[in-house]
């Protein structure tokens, strides 16, 4: 029996699919590449993930996991022949532990699904990717993802505590787990962040945060960029960690305004939002310190929210950010490094220059407060050559970000787009390193071959235009 | 076991580290993790089992291991790069964790290292994985170890993580090694991300930490111990005051820690928080001199003058039942299996320790399952 008709065996017709458009249907992620799954299935429980992992490893079929295909980095993109796990079912949260603040849910639940399920506890998932009202916690687990409020609490490997998995072989682990430190190696640490290399994680025990008791936020523009910078990084020294610190540019608040009314200041340089969360006593001295660091430092405008409807309109130009990019030109590359915070004033200044020379149209919207920039260029994938020269420009913006001490992915991963830039920051022992990770969990490297660590088999291409 | 070749047994007595008494056959000091990776690969060639030290504060975790050559971080004792405004720093494994502390509080920033041990090393403390009590503020100490650079057993240099505060750039090597307790190799020298402090700190005194914890928006520490139950606030004057009147306690600036447990036998339960009272009245039900429980982590340490280890097996099978653990982490004059069950990827876990340290020389066996 073929392996089609194996998995049909298993899950039934309705949820094996090896038609051209369903495969089509699922040949990308967000990012720029394609692949071509042999097959696409949508399991729903362990068990199942487990059965098809063994039947997929006895054909010698490598497995690629994916939960809503949100991932720029095209860590999700299936290779040619392979067996496509589809999570977005095993959506469920499954028990919620208010005294430990943990759950146990499913690697297909959605982000904002978790925290909007958990109002009445008063707890959130404190990773807040801009992709949070599609994205998954399994996809936020592979990647490792980010978001604003990443600044203060941490990114999701601070958020994941242990995890169920689908070993290569199809046997189920458990790694970590809601007791601190348990012996033998911090195998759950490796999962986080691996971009599905190392087994298919089918149940995730995430650390559920407390809502703050008061928040305040902040919007200073000013109309010198540089100045913006200096404030992130005096309110930096000053001893004062904000909930988020983030920054849009003059090019991003004009597309942000053509595109929803947010009442951005229009011809500002820089907008930097800030919020600041805690015990009520303690905020107004915390926002007063911001007022100051951003008065000395010629900000043009300040406004304050406390409600939660002031607050919803100051982040409202933020959240707004990639709907107006889509109506400025039908593609957008968003690129995602970091550099250390104290430089990344002289890197921006680079980026720009870089988007110059090759005439490209480049906004940023970025994490301010650790330095993750996001440069972001705009264009028509339909002229010709012209994704080409976006990746090239966006290749460069990474180096001059390594160059500045950086690193090439704050929150996307690696995936395809920067698996072959790796060498920039890691020696060959360095990534030799690595591979005798990926070997340990997984020898005949069937589990998404081909990403993260250079040097796998080139089997993708471009999709064509 | 081969014999050392004559260029090693130069270069073991070149590097010798006076400055301790350990029983081995060979004790060095490299100063750099080059000369490290030469040691490692020599002692891979000739299978001799190989253990790491700091300062010796802590060399009760784990399987005990007899080893021929011992490696110390003694020379490896620089404060290499520390980037205030970044929040960084870039520190050898062999610098004491109060030494660290003290130079970068000049700017009020910490590393939130464990504040107990004075002299214990900042490499002890990543590869054992140890954090300290305000972990319940600012997490483990595993969560601010950027990057390592390592000598591995396979006598290689190697660095993983990355050099800034966020990263999503490769496998999380850096996790590897913190806990690893050099079985993979030695953590010569990690960046570590550092907090501020806050703007002012108090102790409270309290009757019920359980409810403090409850009360309170994020304290840095909720500790309940043998001699009493004390919050740990952090922030502006105002926000202390006003937390402390919550509590309806009195309170004092700064943070005045229990003092570290001495008793040459100690255990931890590691449980998740919402066992964490019943852990504790277990500590207290075998019979523990002292113990320290931290409220809202889930670990409760307790010292021992004498313990009845049937009676501590009963204990440990209840931790596992809660998917938590009873390890010993000072093990003098009893006989007990220091880590209990091994893991479920243990498999994995062979596989890991067998890439990193293929002749099996790094602290041989001091995992769980003999790794």
């Amino acid at each position: 029996m073929d392996v089609p008709a194996q998995l049909t065996e298993l899950l039934g017709a309705s949820r094996v699919h090896t038609h051209p458009i369903d495969r089509l249907i699922y040949a990308k992620d967000s990012g720029v590449t394609a692949g071509d799954p042999a097959v696409v299935v949508l399991p729903e429980t362990t068990e199942e993930v487990a059965a098809v992992v063994r039947i997929a490893a006895d054909a010698g079929m490598p497995v690629v996991a994916r939960g809503a295909g949100t991932g720029l980095a095209g860590g999700a993109v299936p290779c040619p022949g392979s067996v496509l796990v589809v999570l977005t079912r095993m959506n469920e949260i499954f028990e919620v532990d208010e005294i430990g603040h943990t759950a146990w849910v499913g690697p297909g639940l959605i982000n904002l699904d978790l925290s909007d399920a958990l109002t009445d506890q008063g707890l959130h998932f404190a990773p807040d990717p801009a992709s949070q009202q599609a994205s998954t916690v399994g996809g936020n687990a592979a990647t490792n993802a980010g978001g604003p409020h990443c600044l203060a609490e941490g990114s999701t490997i601070a958020h994941v505590l242990g995890v169920e998995l689908v070993t290569a072989e199809g046997e189920v682990v458990m790694l970590g787990g809601a007791a601190p430190d348990l012996p033998g190696y911090d195998l759950r640490g490796l999962i986080v962040g691996s971009e599905g290399t190392l087994g298919v994680v089918t149940r995730v025990l995430v650390r559920l945060t407390e809502n703050p008791p008061s928040v305040a936020t902040m919007l200073v523009s000013f109309d010198d960029i540089n100045d913006a910078a200096r404030t992130v990084s005096e309110i930096i020294g000053s001893g004062l960690v904000p909930a988020a610190l983030e920054m849009m540019d003059r090019g991003m608040i004009e597309a942000i305004e053509n595109f929803v009314n947010a009442g951005l200041p229009v011809g500002a340089d820089a907008v930097l939002l800030a919020e600041v969360v805690g015990h009520p006593d303690g905020i107004a001295a915390e926002v007063d310190l911001i007022q100051e660091i951003a008065q000395r430092n010629n900000a043009r405008e300040i406004r304050t929210a406390s409600d939660d409807d002031e607050r919803a309109l100051l982040w409202k130009g933020r959240k707004s950010a990639f709907g107006a990019i889509a109506q400025a030109a039908p593609d957008y590359y968003l690129n995602d490094t970091v550099v250390p915070r104290t430089r990344f004033v002289d890197v921006l200044d680079e980026i720009y220059t870089i988007a110059d020379a090759y005439g490209l149209r480049l906004m940023n919207v970025f994490h301010a407060g650790d330095g993750n920039l996001h440069p972001l260029v705009s264009y028509d994938a339909a002229e010709s050559g012209m994704t080409e020269k976006v990746i090239e420009a966006a290749h460069e913006m990474v180096r001059v970000s390594v160059a500045a001490g950086g690193t090439l992915s704050g929150e996307h991963g690696i995936g395809l787009e920067k698996r072959d830039l790796m060498s920039q920051v890691f020696s060959a022992d360095d990534l030799d390193a690595q591979a005798r990770v990926r070997d340990a969990f997984d020898p005949d490297r069937l589990m998404n071959p081909g990403k993260v660590l250079p040097g796998g088999s080139r089997c993708f291409e471009r999709p064509a235009g | 076991m081969t014999s050392l070749r004559a260029v090693t047994l130069r270069l073991l007595e070149q590097l010798r580290d006076d400055s301790v008494d350990i029983d081995a056959a060979h004790v060095v000091a490299p100063s750099s993790l080059e000369e490290t990776a030469a040691i490692l690969a020599a002692a891979a060639e000739a299978g001799m089992p190989t253990a790491f030290r700091g300062s010796g504060t802590h060399c009760g975790y784990g399987i005990p291991v007899s080893a021929d050559l011992v490696i110390t971080t003694t020379r490896l004792d620089a404060i290499v790069d520390w980037q205030p405004d970044d929040l960084t720093v870039v520190v050898q494994a062999g610098v004491p964790i109060d030494v660290l502390e003290a130079e970068i509080a000049t700017r009020r920033q910490t590393a939130v290292l464990p504040e107990m041990m004075p002299g214990s090393t900042v490499g002890g403390a990543v590869a054992i994985g140890l954090s300290g009590y305000r972990r319940l503020r600012y997490g483990p100490t595993r969560d601010r170890v950027l990057q390592v650079r390592m000598a591995t057993g396979y006598g290689k240099v190697i660095t993983g993580g990355s050099p800034v505060v966020k990263s999503s750039t490769g496998y999380g090597l850096t996790r590897l090694a913190t806990g690893s307790l050099g079985s993979l190799g030695l953590i010569g020298e990690v960046t570590l991300k550092l907090w501020s402090q806050p703007l002012s700190v108090a102790t409270v005194e309290v009757d019920d930490a359980a409810a403090a914890l409850d009360a309170l928006y994020r304290p840095l520490a909720v500790l309940e111990t043998s001699e009493g139950s004390f919050a740990y606030l952090g922030g502006a004057g105002d926000q202390i005051a006003a937390q402390a009147g919550q509590l309806g306690a009195a309170h004092r600036f700064g943070l005045v820690w229990p003092e570290p447990l001495t008793e040459p036998f100690q255990i931890e339960f590691r449980v998740p928080a919402a066992y964490l009272a019943t852990a504790a009245g277990m500590a207290r039900g075998l019979g523990a001199s002292r113990w320290i429980a931290e409220h809202g982590v889930g670990i409760v340490s307790a010292g021992f003058a004498t313990v009845d280890t049937g009676e501590l097996a009963e204990a440990r099978a209840w931790a596992e039942s809660v998917a938590g653990a009873l390890v010993v982490v000072a093990g003098s004059g009893i006989e007990f299996d220091p880590w209990g069950s091994p893991p479920s990827s243990l498999e994995i876990q062979r596989r890991i320790k067998t890439a990193f340290d293929p002749a099996g020389v790094c602290n041989p066996s001091i995992l769980p399952g003999n790794l």
